[in-house]
C-alpha cells in the first residue's frame, strides 16, 4: 500500500529530504509500530531500547550542527521525522520531538557558547535530555508570569515552585526553568530561564498519571524546594525568559502541525483501506456509498492542503521569514481539520474503530493533544487576529 | 580490504504486480521500487568489515536504469565510499548475463571481496555469486548466515539441509549473504547529505548475449473463497473428510 502523504511529499521534497523522510518511515514501520499496541496495552512509557534506537539513528541530533556532533540538518528534517514516525504514534514522534525542539534548540538559539558546547554533544546522541519547564499548575496560557520564583542570593539564585506538563520529563537530565525574577518590570521582562540538572538538592519529579493520550510519552511534574544555582546556569539574558520561550515555541508548532496531519494520513489510509474491504448491501464496498466517499475524499484534501502548506512553512521558517502567526495559523487548522475528520472516519468504519488494533481511537486521542499543546487553538487566535486589526 | 557489494532495484514486496501488454515482463506503472532486502544485509556485512579493520573501502555497484541511482545514493548514505551504475535500458532475466557484465566491471577494479544478497526477490535466480566466483576465480560461500574475518581468512555459517556448515577461506572471494547475518543499519540524516558528494560513476553495462529468454509471464491463480464446514464439534468430521479427501493433507 503507498500511502497518500508519500505520494505528496514525493512531489513536494527535494530528492535527500525525501530519502531521509523514507529512511525514518522504514525505521518506523520496522521498529516501533509492531510493538506499539503491547506498549499501550501494558501502559509503558517509549522503551528506553526505543529511544536508544531513535539516538542511533541520529534523531535526538537532527538540527545540531556537525561541529557539536549533531546531524546538521534543519528545521524541516525534524518535520519530516514527526510526519515518519507520527503515522504510527504521535507519543513516540512527540519524544524526540520535544527533546529537540523544546530540549536542545533553546541551548542552540540561546545558549552561551560553554553551554552549548556542554551540552549538545551529548543532546545530539540522546544520552542527556533537556525538558522545557514552563507550565504551571496555576500558568498556562498566561506564561509570561510564571509562579515559580528565583531570587538572587550573593552570587547564586534559589528558584522554588512547581512546574507541570513537562514533556519527556521521565528521561530528563536538566530541566531548562521558566522562572519569576522582576515581577515590577514590564510585561514580557519579568522572567528568567535556567539550565537546572534533574539530580539538583531540592528538584523532585514525578509522572502525572491518569493521561489518556499521548500514552508513550512522559509528562512530568517538577517540584522546586530552595534549589540553588549559579549565575552561569542562566539561558539567555537576565529577565529575557519570555523571549527564550517564544523563539523555543515558534518552530515547535509546526512540529505540532506535522503530528496532526501524520495523524490524519494514518486516519486516511486507514479508512480508504477499510471502505474497499467491507462489503454491504448485495457486497458493495462501502467505499462506493457517497456519504463514505465524502469523508474520505474530505480527509484526502484535507491532508495534501495541510502537507503542501506546511512544506511551505517550512521553507519560510528556513529563511527566517515564518511569522509567529503564520506558524500559529498552521497548527490551529491542522489540528482542528484533523481531529475533527478522524472522528467522522472512525464512523464510517463503525464498532471497529473502538479497538485499540485498529489503530485509529490512539490517533483520535492523541489529536486533542495538537489542538492544545504548544498554545492552545483559542489562544493562538489571538495572535492570528492581531495583523488584522490593522487597516 | 577493497570490497566490492552488488545490489539490485527490485519491485517492493507490497507492490501490485501486472503484467505488461507483451506477457513477458511486468509493467512498470504505478509499481514502487526498492533496494533488494538481502542486499542490505550484504552492504552491512561490508561496512562492519572496513569498521573492523579500520582500512579499505567499500564499493556499490548495479545494473539497471537512471533510476536505481537511488538504490546506489541509499547505500552510500549508510556509508559505502563509491558506486558504480552499469546502465541498461534491457529487463535482464539471464542470471549469467548478470554475472558476466558485472565480472567484467570488478575485473577493472582493485577487489578482494564481493557480497551480494542471496538472490533478487524479483527474479529469484539465486544464480549471482557463484557465476560471478567462477568468472573471477575467486572462493565462494553462499548464503551466509554469521561470519568472522581473522588473519585474512573467512569463517561462515550456513544453514544446510537439517545441519549448519561451517567453512573457511581465505580471499579473494564472493559471499552471498542471508537474513540474520547482521541487523542492517537506516541511513541517518548526516549520511545521506554525505552521500550526495561521494562518487557514483556510470557505464554502459557490458552484457553478453542473453542465453535464456522469457517464453510467458502469469500471476498466479487466485486462492479460492474460503469454505465453512459447521460450527462446534459437529462439524469436525466434515473438515476431517476435507482435510483427508479434498486437501489430501492428513
Amino acid at each position: 500500500m503507498v500511502r497518500r502523504i508519500d505520494t505528496y511529499l514525493e512531489q513536494l521534497l527535494p530528492d535527500e529530504k525525501l530519502a531521509f523522510y523514507e529512511s525514518v518511515r522504514d525505521f518506523a514501520d520496522a521498529e516501533i509500530a509492531p510493538h506499539l499496541l503491547q506498549w499501550e496495552r501494558d501502559h509503558r512509557l517509549v522503551p528506553d531500547e526505543c529511544i536508544q534506537a531513535m539516538g542511533q539513528l541520529g534523531l535526538f541530533g537532527l538540527p545540531i550542527p556537525e561541529e557539536f556532533g549533531g546531524q546538521g540538518g534543519d528545521h524541516t528534517d525534524l518535520v519530516l521525522m514527526g510526519l515518519a514516525i507520527g503515522y504510527h504514534s504521535q507519543s513516540v514522534a512527540i519524544t524526540p520531538g520535544a527533546a529537540i525542539s523544546l530540549g536542545a534548540k533553546p541551548i542552540l538559539l540561546c545558549g552561551s557558547e560553554e553551554q552549548k558546547k556542554e551540552h549538545l554533544p551529548a543532546l545530539a546522541r540522546g544520552e542527556r535530555m533537556f525538558v522545557f519547564g514552563l507550565s504551571e499548575p496555576g500558568r498556562g496560557s498566561d506564561a509570561a508570569n510564571p509562579e515559580v520564583t528565583a531570587v538572587k542570593q550573593g552570587d547564586k539564585w534559589v528558584i522554588n515552585g512547581e512546574k507541570c506538563w513537562s514533556t519527556n520529563a521521565a528521561w530528563a537530565s536538566h530541566v531548562v526553568v521558566h522562572a519569576l525574577t522582576d515581577k515590577d518590570a514590564p510585561n514580557g521582562k519579568r522572567s528568567t530561564c535556567f539550565i537546572v540538572p534533574m539530580d539538583e538538592k531540592g528538584v523532585f519529579y514525578q509522572e502525572m498519571q491518569g493521561k489518556k493520550v499521548w500514552e508513550q510519552s512522559s509528562t512530568g511534574s517538577i517540584m522546586f524546594e530552595n534549589v540553588e544555582v549559579p549565575h552561569d546556569a542562566i539561558l539567555g539574558n537576565e529577565n529575557e525568559g519570555f523571549k527564550v520561550m517564544v523563539t523555543t515555541l515558534n518552530g515547535g508548532r509546526l512540529f505540532i502541525a506535522a503530528l496532526a496531519l501524520a495523524s490524519l494520513a494514518f486516519g486516511l489510509d486507514k479508512c480508504r483501506i477499510y471502505a474497499e474491504e467491507r462489503e454491504q448491501f448485495d457486497n458493495k464496498p462501502i467505499g462506493r456509498f457517497q456519504r463514505v466517499q465524502d469523508v474520505i475524499v474530505d480527509m484526502d484534501i484535507a491532508l495534501e492542503r495541510g502537507i503542501t502548506w506546511l512544506m511551505h512553512c517550512c521553507n519560510l521558517y528556513e529563511q527566517n521569514k515564518l511569522a509567529r502567526e503564520q506558524a500559529a495559523k498552521v497548527k490551529v487548522d491542522c489540528s482542528r481539520t484533523a481531529s475533527e475528520l478522524i472522528a467522522l472516519g472512525m464512523e464510517i468504519c463503525g464498532g471497529v474503530a473502538c479497538f485499540d488494533e485498529f489503530g485509529l481511537i490512539r490517533h483520535h486521542n492523541d489529536l486533542f493533544v495538537t489542538r492544545v499543546g504548544e498554545g492552545s487553538n483559542f489562544v493562538l487566535k489571538d495572535l492570528i487576529v492581531r495583523p488584522l486589526r490593522g487597516r | 580490504m577493497e570490497i566490492v557489494v552488488c545490489i539490485k532495484r527490485v519491485p517492493a514486496s507490497d507492490t501490485t504486480i501486472k503484467i505488461a501488454a507483451d506477457g513477458k515482463s511486468i509493467d512498470p506503472a504505478g509499481v514502487k521500487y526498492e533496494l533488494n532486502p538481502y542486499d542490505e544485509f550484504a552492504i552491512e556485512q561490508a561496512l562492519l568489515i572496513k569498521e573492523q579493520l579500520g582500512a579499505g573501502s567499500v564499493t556499490v555497484v548495479t545494473i539497471g536504469s537512471k533510476d536505481a541511482q537511488k538504490e546506489l545514493r541509499d547505500a552510500l548514505a549508510r556509508g559505502a565510499d563509491k558506486a558504480a551504475l552499469l546502465t541498461t535500458d534491457q529487463w535482464i532475466s539471464d542470471g549469467a548475463s548478470t554475472a558476466a557484465a558485472l565480472a567484467t566491471w570488478i575485473k577493472s577494479q582493485s577487489c578482494d571481496l564481493v557480497l551480494c544478497g542471496r538472490q533478487a526477490i524479483d527474479s529469484d535466480n539465486n544464480q549471482l555469486a557463484p557465476n560471478l566466483a567462477t568468472h573471477l576465480g575467486f572462493a565462494c560461500i553462499t548464503e551466509v548466515n554469521k561470519l568472522e574475518l581473522a588473519d585474512g581468512k573467512f569463517t561462515a555459517e550456513r544453514d544446510i539441509e537439517g545441519a549448519r556448515e561451517v567453512v573457511t577461506c581465505p580471499t579473494p572471494a564472493v559471499l552471498s549473504c542471508q537474513k540474520g547475518l547482521n541487523e542492517p543499519r537506516y541511513p541517518n540524516l548526516k549520511g545521506i547529505m554525505a552521500a550526495k558528494k561521494k562518487p557514483l560513476e556510470e557505464a554502459a553495462a557490458e552484457l553478453p548475449a542473453a542465453g535464456l529468454e522469457v517464453v510467458s509471464l502469469a500471476l498466479p491463480p487466485e486462492r479460492a473463497a474460503g469454505k465453512i464446514l459447521g460450527d462446534g464439534a459437529d462439524s469436525v468430521p466434515a473438515l476431517i473428510d476435507a482435510l483427508r479427501n479434498e486437501a489430501k493433507v492428513l
